[in-house]
């Protein structure tokens, strides 16, 4: 009786801290189907008739399907390049145990630690003079450089739980390294490169701050479009903002839906791997 | 021929030397067991045969061949490791087919293989499971299957019973001794368990701290260990021992111990006076409350503890404050406390030079 209270006092302040922080995105979803006038109304309007017209008017204007475009290429390229990478440095890391291990790992995650302010303006720099700059391969291998850590993270979790006999076994029978990591190592980590996929995903897609910096006209991700587009008449352009916002919100979502349980591992670096 | 041989190997992994210039040899077509305690570098010398791990320094030849620069997959070794490492994504079939596919050999061949190899091993049934739907048995004769599968002479088994229940292990014995006698290949096989080594063993290394320190049949290497060690880690239940000196008079050669002495046949002349011995009796040699055939020794002692194994008994006793252990038959020996003389032909009666652990000796007859 006692415990029965407990766990739904508990639940009643999840749900209320839950929805504290979906109040923001509940107004942007609202709004994406309101008027102008109705976005701006005081009081708010709770029950209106929803319009599609901010819908109509998003993919009418010039160059909204490009950015979109260009968020889905980039994150998905950047991370799928990072992961490749990531596995291979996460099995070196796993398995040819340098001294340094732990020194290198922590190096490589402190690259997430310095405000990306701090070194934006030094890659920017860099971008500029090696002629970078608003390019899809600078983008994109910024984007997988920004991915790395934490995909090797995550990755080096996996491959330590994938015992070396298997290994073993795959070299004593003739095989390759090649064929040991692709095809004995590779595929008891998916869970592992599926999380560090979604996670990678979408920190890049929400990227803001260096695409504006290192990108341009060609390579403007979402985010920055919506920033730029949003203040572009002297005011701020809600109607847009709220309609971009929630086409944007989609793909997230839909990963995170599908994919919760892999999140989770990915926030824990792989330690809970054990109950997917 | 020998199948393999290990020439001067030392193993050094930072400041621990693990194998020590060990040299030994093992005949093609044998079952030979490795034998030593946990830790003694068995595996070592596992993963350097195999090519897992190159060795510090000294040569390893296969097939009389030297193959000490060889890569693993070059060496042509069947394998089964300790920890099965089925491989979970692979069908029960896919795992024991494994090592011909990587040679690229035709699928009607491989399913031949794998179909008899199955039938060898009864998991027939079990070729379209997955190795998490197996148990642990199970999981073992599919690595076994998956070892013997390849096209080779040499077969490596790495303790591969361990964590299997004794009855599973039983039947395991006889599987893999047919197994070596159908295949007649080499199969070389790693445990730390005295009764499997018996049980298996056609040849047997003892390991010790890093050295091969007596190899041979294992019937001579069980009867007549040459090395104290092998005497005390080879058989069930401990060897007896006690501390003795040698003592010569005129015409015989006198071994005294706290509780008996005597008379001793001394491989190797040149023991002098006073020598420090260890004197080693195995427990089913001890005649509790019998005479011994032959010259023998008669020790006092107290029964402190009777274990029953079913078919035999372990008797622990106390003499002066001697720990000794004999084994005897269920049916013919019911005592279980109280005083009883130990009878001990000398024959049986082992001596050890103490510091180097080497027999010398035997008791005279």
């Amino acid at each position: 009786m006692h415990k029965g209270f407990k766990t739904t006092l508990y639940h009643i302040i999840l749900w209320i801290v839950a929805l504290i922080f979906f109040a923001p995105v509940f107004w942007i979803i609202l709004s994406a189907f309101k008027t102008k006038d109705q976005i701006l109304s005081i009081p708010p309007k709770w029950f209106f008739t929803p319009t599609l017209a901010n819908f109509v008017d998003l993919f009418t204007r010039p160059n909204v399907g490009t950015y979109i475009r260009n968020s889905l290429l980039i994150s998905a390229i950047a991370v799928l390049i990072a992961l490749v990478v990531s596995f291979l440095a996460a099995y070196a890391f796993s398995r040819f145990k340098l001294k340094s291990t732990s020194l290198i790992m922590f190096f490589l995650l402190s690259i997430r630690m310095v405000p990306a302010a701090a070194s934006v303006i030094p890659v920017f720099l860099m971008y500029v003079a090696l002629g970078w700059k608003d390019t899809y391969p600078g983008m994109t291998l910024f984007y997988a450089m920004f991915s790395i850590p934490f995909s090797v993270w995550i990755l080096k979790g996996f491959v330590d739980g994938v015992s070396e006999r298997f290994d073993e076994t795959g070299l004593v029978n003739g095989g390759s390294r090649l064929h040991v990591l692709f095809d004995v190592v590779l595929p008891q980590v998916r869970p592992g490169l599926v999380a560090a996929f979604i996670f990678n995903m979408v920190f890049v897609w929400n990227e803001y701050m260096f695409n504006y910096i290192i990108g341009g006209k060609t390579t403007t991700t979402v985010p920055v479009a919506l920033v730029t587009w949003m203040l572009n008449q002297g005011g701020v352009d809600w109607t847009f903002m709220a309609s971009l916002t929630v086409v944007f919100m989609i793909p997230p979502i839909l990963a995170v839906y599908f994919f919760q349980k892999y999140l989770l591992i990915g926030m824990t670096f792989g330690t809970v791997r054990g109950e997917i | 021929m020998n199948s393999v041989e290990f020439k001067n190997i030392s193993k050094v992994y930072g400041k621990q030397t693990l194998l020590k210039e060990t040299s030994f040899a093992v005949e093609a077509g044998t079952f030979t067991v490795i034998f030593g305690a946990p830790g003694c570098g068995k595996s070592v010398i596992l993963r350097l045969l195999t090519g897992l791990e190159k060795p510090t320094s000294g040569e390893v030849f296969l097939r009389g061949e030297n193959a000490t620069s060889l890569s693993a997959g070059d060496r042509n070794i069947g394998y089964i490791p300790q920890s099965f490492a089925l491989y979970p994504h692979y069908k029960v079939r896919d795992n024991i087919g494994y090592p011909l596919k990587l040679i690229g050999a035709p699928k009607s061949e491989i399913d031949d293989v794998v179909a008899r190899t199955a039938e060898l091993l009864r998991i027939t049934r079990l070729l379209d499971k997955y190795p998490n739907q197996l148990s642990g048995g199970e999981k073992q004769r599919v690595a076994i299957a998956r070892g013997i599968a390849k096209k080779t002479d040499i077969f490596i088994f790495d303790d591969p019973l361990t964590g299997l229940d004794f009855k599973l292990r039983e039947q395991l014995f006889d599987d893999l001794r047919s197994m070596q006698e159908t295949l007649k290949a080499t199969f070389i096989y790693t445990t730390s368990d005295p009764l499997e080594a018996l049980m298996l063993a056609e040849k047997i290394h003892v390991l010790d701290d890093g050295k091969v320190i007596e190899a041979g049949n294992i019937e001579t290497v069980y009867h007549q260990p040459q090395h104290l060690r092998t005497a005390l880690l080879l058989g069930f239940p401990k060897i007896n021992t006690f501390d003795g000196t040698l003592e010569k008079d005129s015409k015989s050669i006198i071994c005294k111990t706290k509780l008996f002495s005597f008379p001793v046949d001394l491989n190797q002349s040149e023991k002098s006076d006073n020598d420090q011995v260890v004197v080693a009796v195995r427990p089913q040699y001890l005649k509790l409350n019998e005479k011994p055939s032959g010259k023998s020794i008669f020790i006092n002692a107290n029964i402190t503890l009777a274990e029953d194994l079913g078919g035999e008994m372990v008797i622990h006793m106390d003499a002066d404050g001697v720990y000794l252990l004999g084994v005897e038959r269920h049916d013919s020996f019911s005592q279980q406390e109280g005083a009883v003389e130990i009878g001990v032909a000398n024959q049986n009666l082992m001596v050890f030079d103490a510091k180097t652990s080497r027999r010398i000796g035997q008791g005279a007859n």
